[in-house]
């Protein structure tokens, strides 16, 4: 791996063209499906519903044509951070059970606290996956589309639900604009002598370096964001209060069976 | 009825009509009904109905001509207005209105239906007064009329934009989905046409780009071409009457920019207005006009060939002569029966008269092989894959093999997404070979114990569009960051300084001017000066010349070759044809991320098929050097820049005199 790839760092929210199923399904069961199966395990306090959550998670990767250990990847980077929240949990956490496992001088570490510190890690795992999920089988425009059919009960209430369905489009569009700046720019310095990839210095040296990374990104950035303005100002952008959408989605049977999957299993998991 | 008739008895009622709009109708009649005739015929057809009329008028206007190209596909126009443009001033706003007019006092107006190029130098104003076509800025003072409509008019400012439509430079700043089609139906679905129609919009348009197989791709996959072509679909979309292309072919590969150019044509022959801006002067002979703006002021308005022919008018424009045109005027007499190079572009060189004596000393003189000196960079089977160990992994470069000579100026070509970014960021060690190897002068990037930063410092590397990358606010300082970083503060001016003179940019003048007030050229040399301010042996340079007008162009160019002079070894990577034979010697081409070969740049143009099959094309001068070897004439396979085809063929128009005494 470079070190100028910024954008391969990121597991999460790269949308996979499989053609499976999944990804043929109506975004908008997609969303409220995942969104529903997400909401649940967040708010679930039992171990059998979240061990559901992973099944269902694992079995949508599967059902998308996903490489299961590609999903794995999207869990590396965030566990050292789960890990230390688990270690401080378990050490710092009030005896809340009788049975203590082990001490370590003056810490008692009890059992009931590794078995919620372990469903915690989990908890986070599963989300993971299936925020991941959502972005492999959800592209960006059916994300878009989706949202706007379905907060477009929303407009009636003269709520500017276009304009934040724009904002997330633009979002989305602008997030690997940074990162080929970031990289340009780096290695743009880079070979101007910066320490780019050379070797790593102090935290002076690594704030000095950031600078003349940082202000050329905005300028760019900015510039960019200025021209993608008049661009959709000069394809008469915002000139009434709502737009139409070329694609008319057709909810099918299927949709409705998926939808109801997926509010069984939230059920499960929140309630089992 | 028998349709002679019909048409004759409509002529009548056209010839007899006093009203206007009335003689009007009877035309749309008249061509609608000659729709599916060949054009050429319903012309002579309409002439003879004109020498058979009482009036006696033998000549068709020009005006039914005009009518009877547009109306054939339909979008009848009969000449009326677009754009009338009266007195208009624009400064930005919140600024001292006097001081800082970007454009000054510009009037002109624009028919329906023609074909415009907007030329002049760097930051004379050519954006702005295009963005107040299409009413994204709005005058300071004076008036832009769209259609009739102020654009002062908010309230139908849509409509405006509806009817104008814009392409930008950048390809990927202007799309706003990222799939194609849906960016497509950006527009349409702004101005909430019905899902059906937008539909049928998208596919027409898509179909008018040829982008049909591609609708459902992923836009950050396509090369900057066919993106540049989505952006044009994405305005076609809204079916405007006008398209302005503002410098739209800058960032673009031979074969993208002949495409955007073929489709640019294929439009204005639909009916639609077409205003573009651009640099290449090549470009400019395809327009019917053209409009040159200097400092905010129109200086030009009127034929491009009018444009060619006044030296003092492209000298104040910052602009050059098309290679074809400077040839003609030198020699006009080489070129019987043509009177208008610019009008007659397509039968200029069919049309060169034979050389009249045999040259047989210099034409066959042998091509002595170059003297090859030790390399200085060897690439042996380099591979590099994007993203790998992932699913969206891709093979960028494969097999590369190349060799550099010492001391000889080396160019890379190749259409867009042919890896050549790839391969020179090899070169300073941005990319370290995954696969094969690579060795930069005395560095082999295999080894494990690589400096890096010493290697950067041999071989500096200058990006495209080094100037967005700017990040002190004075010239002087921005130099300065280099030889900070690798010298520290010791002599630190004096190297500053040294580079500075070296791009030709006065030390005590520059220093501390601001960055941003820089001209485009100024910017550039800055750019080039905070590279060579590390004292590399070896200068990278990725499309050093996009975007720079002819003037500032010329001047890079001359400085580089100076450069090279001065022992500083150049490799070079360049879409621009003219550029490459200017600045260097050898060559490699690459396509599809294998290098295809390696040859002197003189050899590099003489396979036609080989050319097209990478993307590339012939530079008109070269093109000229082969038609006029065809007849004959003395022009050595050395000559490749048009200055040393003018000089030879100069030396043998001398002989020719001197033998026929």
């Amino acid at each position: 791996m470079n070190q100028f790839d910024f954008l391969q760092k990121a597991t999460i929210g790269q949308y996979i063209p499989t053609e499976s199923l999944l990804h043929r399904m109506d975004p908008r069961a997609k969303i409220i499906g995942l969104g529903l199966l997400l909401f649940a395990v967040t708010f679930s306090s039992s171990r059998i519903g979240i061990l559901i959550g992973l099944a269902a998670a694992i079995i949508g990767l599967l059902a998308a044509k996903i490489p299961i250990q590609f999903a794995l990847k999207g869990l590396i980077p965030p566990l050292p951070f789960l890990l230390l929240i688990a270690l401080i949990q378990i050490l710092l956490m009030p005896g809340g059970g009788e049975q203590i496992l082990f001490s370590v001088g003056p810490l008692k570490v009890y059992l009931a606290n590794v078995l919620t510190s372990l469903l915690m890690i989990l908890r986070f795992c599963v989300l993971i996956l299936l925020l991941s999920l959502m972005t492999f089988c959800i592209s960006s425009s059916e994300l878009i589309h989706g949202l706007q059919q379905i907060l477009s009960p929303l407009h009636r209430l003269r709520i500017p639900t276009m304009d934040l369905i724009m904002v997330i489009q633009i979002t989305l569009r602008f997030l690997p604009f940074l990162a080929q700046s970031a990289e340009k720019i780096a290695k743009a310095q880079a070979s101007r002598g910066a320490e780019w990839g050379t070797k790593n210095r102090g935290l002076i040296s690594r704030i000095r370096q950031i600078i003349p990374l940082i202000i050329p990104l905005f300028l760019t950035s900015l510039k960019r964001a200025e021209t993608m303005a008049l661009a959709m100002d000069a394809r008469a952008y915002g000139f009434k209060p709502y737009r139409t959408s070329m694609f008319e989605y057709a909810f099918r049977l299927r949709d409705g069976v998926f939808l109801l999957v997926t509010l069984f299993v939230s059920i499960a998991v929140f309630c089992l | 009825m028998n349709s002679a008739f019909f048409l004759n008895q409509q002529f009548e009622l056209w010839i007899d009509s006093s009203n206007r709009e009335r003689k009007i109708v009877v035309l749309i009649v008249l061509c609608e009904a000659q729709n599916n005739k060949n054009n050429k015929e319903f012309v002579s057809y309409f002439e003879s109905l004109f020498l058979n009329s009482k009036s006696g008028n033998n000549r068709i206007p020009d005006i039914i001509r005009k009518e009877i190209r547009t109306s054939r596909t339909g979008h009848s126009t009969f000449l009326k207005t677009l754009f009338e443009i009266d007195h208009l001033s624009y400064a930005p706003p919140k600024t001292n209105k006097e001081n800082f007019l970007i454009l000054k006092d510009i009037s002109f107006s624009v028919q329906e239906g023609e074909f415009i190029a907007l030329v002049g130098a760097n930051g004379s104003g050519k954006t702005t007064l295009a963005r107040h076509l299409n009413a994204l800025l709005i005058p300071t003072r004076g008036n832009v009329l769209v259609n009739g409509i102020n654009s002062r008019n908010q309230q139908f400012r849509n409509q405006i934009r509806a009817a104008v439509g814009m392409v930008f430079q950048q390809p990927e700043d202007q799309i706003m989905a990222t799939i194609i089609e849906e960016d497509i139906a950006f527009g349409p679905e702004n101005l909430c046409r019905l899902p059906t129609v937008i539909r049928e919009q998208v596919d027409e348009a898509l179909a008018v780009v040829n982008l049909l197989e591609n609708r459902y791709r992923q836009s950050h996959l396509l090369s900057a071409g066919q993106m540049q072509r989505v952006a044009l679909a994405g305005v076609l979309a809204m079916q405007p009457r006008c398209i302005i292309l503002d410098e739209a072919t800058a960032m673009l590969d031979p074969k993208g920019r002949k495409d955007i150019l073929a489709r640019m044509e294929a439009l204005n022959r639909m009916g639609i207005t077409v205003i573009f801006i651009t640099h290449f002067m090549e470009e400019v002979l395809l327009a019917q006009r053209a409009l040159l703006l200097h400092q905010g002021k129109l200086i030009f308005d009127g034929k491009p060939h009018t444009l060619f022919s006044d030296d003092a008018l492209l000298d104040a424009g910052c602009l050059e002569k098309p290679a074809a045109v400077r040839f003609f005027q030198c020699f006009p007499a080489l070129f019987p029966g043509i009177d208008n190079p610019v009008l007659e572009r397509n039968k200029l060189f069919d049309s060169i008269a034979p050389c009249k004596v045999k040259f047989t000393d210099l034409s066959e003189e042998t091509y002595l092989p170059k003297q090859t000196n030790p390399s200085e960079i060897e690439i042996r089977d380099l591979s590099h894959t994007y993203m790998a160990g992932t699913p969206l992994a891709h093979l960028s470069i494969k097999n590369i093999t190349m060799e550099v000579q010492k001391n000889v100026p080396h160019g890379l070509i190749g259409a867009t997404g042919s890896g050549k970014s790839t391969l020179l960021q090899h070169l300073n060690g941005l990319y370290r070979p995954q696969h094969g190897t690579v060795r930069v002068g005395p560095f082999d990037l295999n080894a494990a114990d690589l400096d890096v930063k010493s290697l950067r410092r041999y071989a500096g590397m200058v990006f495209q569009n080094p100037e967005s990358y700017f990040f002190e606010q004075y010239v002087g300082d921005e130099i300065a960051f280099g030889p900070r970083q690798i010298f520290g503060t010791q002599n630190l001016r004096e190297k500053v300084k040294w580079a500075m003179d070296l791009v030709g940019l006065d030390f005590l003048t520059y220093k501390d001017q601001i960055v941003s007030t820089l001209s485009g050229g100024e910017k550039r040399k800055t750019a080039l000066a905070a590279t060579l301010a590390m004292s590399p042996s070896l200068l990278i340079l990725d499309e050093p010349t996009a975007g720079l007008d002819p003037h500032s162009r010329k001047n890079f160019l001359k400085m580089l070759s100076h450069l090279q002079a001065e022992g500083i070894q150049m490799v070079i990577s360049s879409h621009n044809m003219e550029d490459i034979t200017e600045a260097v010697q050898n060559v490699t081409v690459l396509s599809e991320g294998m290098s295809m070969k390696t040859v002197p740049v003189e050899k590099i143009f003489a396979d036609p098929s080989f050319l097209s099959k990478t993307g590339m094309e012939s530079p008109v001068a070269w093109q000229l050097a082969q038609a006029l070897r065809n007849q004959g004439w003395p022009i050595s396979p050395k000559s490749i820049t048009i200055q040393s085809i003018i000089d030879e063929t100069n030396a043998a128009i001398n002989r020719e005199n001197d033998e026929s005494i």
